[in-house]
């Protein structure tokens, strides 16, 4: 038995920091004098006056902003931005280094798993994204996989509808234009019965891409200005790319990305004093200076700067569990495992692109399996040690130690099922494994997701509000046949 | 001689725009001609950093250094050689398309054109189709490069190829399209003459339409 005992500080769970609050500041500081003494363009000109009448510096469409301001946005944006599902549960906790994973958005191709052979993504395999998505436990969000090549207009619409007719788990989604945007937003709204239940209980998030931190073009910020009235989380992500956009070394690469982040999050508040916003905030692209080729996985960069955000105490968005090979092989695994581990080790919230291959062109849904094994690795692995009277055994010992028969007692049978348990991974040995078909893990996951879409979609609507959806999405795609 | 010949090649691999300049005014005062400076100093230099770019042996930066350096040579040549012997390779236009903001590949293209030889008039992004056609029917070029990021406004390529064939100058030049969404089949179905994946296969491909 255990004597009680105050001033224990019990560490549950392993201690990372891949900054120090020292770096952090620096890189804080760095972000203030870039958005003060440099600033950005901004194009678009409702956006530039909300800047300039908080008081920001703006010449034509070159705004600088003072550091009060950024300080102020900072404080208002919410810590924390629980996501729900459909029905109004709450599944999926932001903030804190609290991680969640989810696939990533309009993958040009797909690895098909029949014929191995790369070809163009269709509508189908949009479908079969999500139905995958929604079937493995360890993906909390769905984003829309697939750019298919057989919806000609108003692809973005039928991803929505997609994505609400076959799951619930909350949605990341994209919008091509605009024009388009409120629209779909307006079909989430039918989904949770109304705009202000869609605020209170938060099933979707908006992810944009400026075109880079110093250059915010007018579609990426009316999007975000009409989300944050709607109190609609985004995700505002310019890329900055080393040598390119930003310098070639790491550290001002981070202040820029942070600082064009940061410029976004301050407009975001302007229109509406706590409205969520999800951001790595300080994450530069690199661009790979012989090919040309944007990696997706990378040692350094990508989910280093996931630490400003526990700086910040702000969401964090990050990429993980994808690879920059054209195949589902060695390489493929390798990264998606080292970038799966790093992103959550680093804290990344919601970690994106799980089942990317060829640097986001081509989509694999056997990847998306295998990262579902990894992340249920991670998670395991990363588990606190449980230390108490029952965990110790200390009777438990005394009764079984010198006879070696721990099997036979009760304790054993209690906890015998604690263990993480194999899913794609096998244990056998050889004889067995060799009974049972001799799989490679491609193999055993190209299985799982056969049995996964054998049974086809399932229709997670009401019937009267799945029909009310395929009208409205319909009409809109009719309008825009025109 | 043949050591300061050597010494610029050296000077154009290793992106010394300074020396260059000098080394070149050097060998014309020895009494070298102009032409020969060019074909056998600079010339070899850049080939030589092509070569090893290809291979992989060079990252793109040090390539843009070798190719201005190169360009420094040329300020100090240029106006001592006849016309013919200039090397020359054609004159370009480039520009990223109406409602996009993306230059990284443009630039990038801009550069290497540059470096191979090519006189390239940037136009910047967001260009309209009739800012296109404007500057065609200014700078008479032999190729225009139209790029595009997003899969939104890849439809521009066709409404820029489209105004030019309607104030009839489709037919005066080549056009050269590019950007991460586009792809041969595409440039083929708006009615572009090349497709490049990349700023270096661009300029090789550049060098073809223009020989053509």
């Amino acid at each position: 038995m255990l004597h009680p005992q105050t001033n224990v500080t019990a560490c549950t769970a392993p201690f990372y920091r891949a900054l120090s609050d020292e770096q952090c500041r620096l890189i804080h500081g760095a972000s203030l004098e870039i958005l003060e003494r440099t600033g950005a363009t901004v194009h678009y000109q409702a956006a530039i006056d909300l800047l300039k009448k908080a008081g920001c510096f703006v010449e034509e469409n070159r705004v600088r902003v003072p550091a009060h301001l950024v300080e102020w946005a900072l404080r208002t944006a919410p810590s924390h931005i629980m996501m729900y599902d459909r029905s109004g549960n709450p599944v999926m906790p932001l903030g804190d280094r609290i991680s969640t994973y989810g696939t990533g958005s309009d993958c040009l191709n797909i690895l098909d798993r029949g014929t191995g052979e790369r070809r163009k993504a269709l509508f189908q395999d949009v479908v079969d994204g999500i139905c995958v998505a929604d079937a493995m436990p360890h993906i909390d969000f769905i984003m829309s996989m697939f750019l298919p090549g057989d919806v000609p207009v108003a692809a973005d619409v039928r991803q929505m509808e997609a994505m609400l007719v076959y799951s619930s788990k909350p949605i990341c989604f994209v919008t091509y234009e605009w024009e388009g945007t409120a629209e779909i937003i307006e079909l989430l709204e039918v989904v949770v019965g109304g705009a202000e239940q869609l605020r209170i209980n938060p099933t979707a998030i908006l992810y944009l891409n400026p075109t880079t931190a110093f250059r915010h073009n007018e579609g990426a910020l009316r999007k975000l200005m009409y989300a944050a009235e709607k109190g609609l989380p985004t995700v505002y992500l310019p890329d900055v790319q080393r040598g390119f956009s930003c310098p070639m070394t790491f550290a001002g690469a981070m202040a820029c990305a942070n600082a064009g982040q940061l410029l976004g999050l301050l407009l975001a508040q302007l229109v509406n004093e706590g409205a969520p916003v999800i951001l790595n905030a300080a994450v530069p692209s690199t661009i790979d200076m012989k090919t040309m080729v944007l990696p997706y996985v990378e040692p350094a960069g990508r989910s280093y700067s996931l630490e400003m955000n526990s700086y910040y105490e702000l969401p964090s968005f990050s990429t993980a569990g994808c690879s920059d090979s054209k195949l589902l092989d060695e390489q493929a695994i390798m990264e998606a495992t080292l970038g799966l581990f790093y992103a959550t080790l680093r804290g990344g919230n919601m970690i994106h692109d799980v089942g990317y291959l060829e640097s986001g062109l081509t989509g694999s849904l056997e990847l998306i399996a295998i990262c579902d094994e990894i992340i249920s690795w991670l998670k395991a692995s990363l588990q606190g040690l449980e230390i108490n009277a029952e965990t110790l055994a200390l009777d438990v010992i005394h009764e079984h130690g010198l006879s070696g028969d721990f099997l036979e007692s009760r304790h054993t049978l209690r906890h015998v099922r604690e263990d993480w348990q194999p899913r794609l991974v096998d244990r056998h040995n050889h004889e067995q494994w060799q009974a049972s078909g001799g799989l490679s893990m491609h193999e055993r996951a190209r299985a799982k997701i056969d049995e996964t879409l054998s049974a086809g979609p399932r229709h997670v609507l009401p019937p009267d509000i799945e029909r009310r959806i395929r009208t409205i999405t319909d009409s809109v795609v009719a309008a825009r046949m025109k | 001689m043949a050591d300061k010949v050597q010494r610029i090649a050296e000077s154009i691999y290793s992106g010394d725009v300074e020396a260059v300049g000098e080394l070149v005014q050097d060998l014309l005062d020895g009494g070298m001609a102009p032409g020969e400076v060019l074909s056998d100093a600079l010339l070899v230099g850049m080939d030589k950093v092509g070569r090893d770019f290809k291979a992989g042996d060079l990252f793109v930066p040090e390539v843009l250094f070798a190719a201005r350096a190169m360009q420094a040579g040329m300020d100090v040549l240029r106006p001592l050689l006849a016309d013919s012997e200039i090397a020359s390779s054609g004159k370009y236009i480039v520009g990223t398309v109406q409602g996009d903001l993306h230059d990284i590949g443009k630039n990038l293209v801009r550069m290497m054109l540059e470096g191979g030889g090519f006189e390239a008039i940037d136009l910047g992004v967001d260009v309209s189709p009739s800012a296109f056609v404007d500057a065609v029917r200014e700078h008479k070029p032999d190729l225009v490069g139209i790029s595009a990021l997003l899969t939104t406004t890849m439809a521009q390529m066709k409404v820029t190829i489209e105004a030019l064939e309607e104030a009839g100058l489709r037919d005066s030049v080549k056009i050269m399209v590019g950007g991460a969404p586009v792809t041969a089949a595409f440039a083929e179905q708006i009615g572009a003459d090349a497709y490049a994946p990349d700023a270096a296969s661009a300029v090789d491909i550049a060098r073809e339409l223009q020989a053509a």
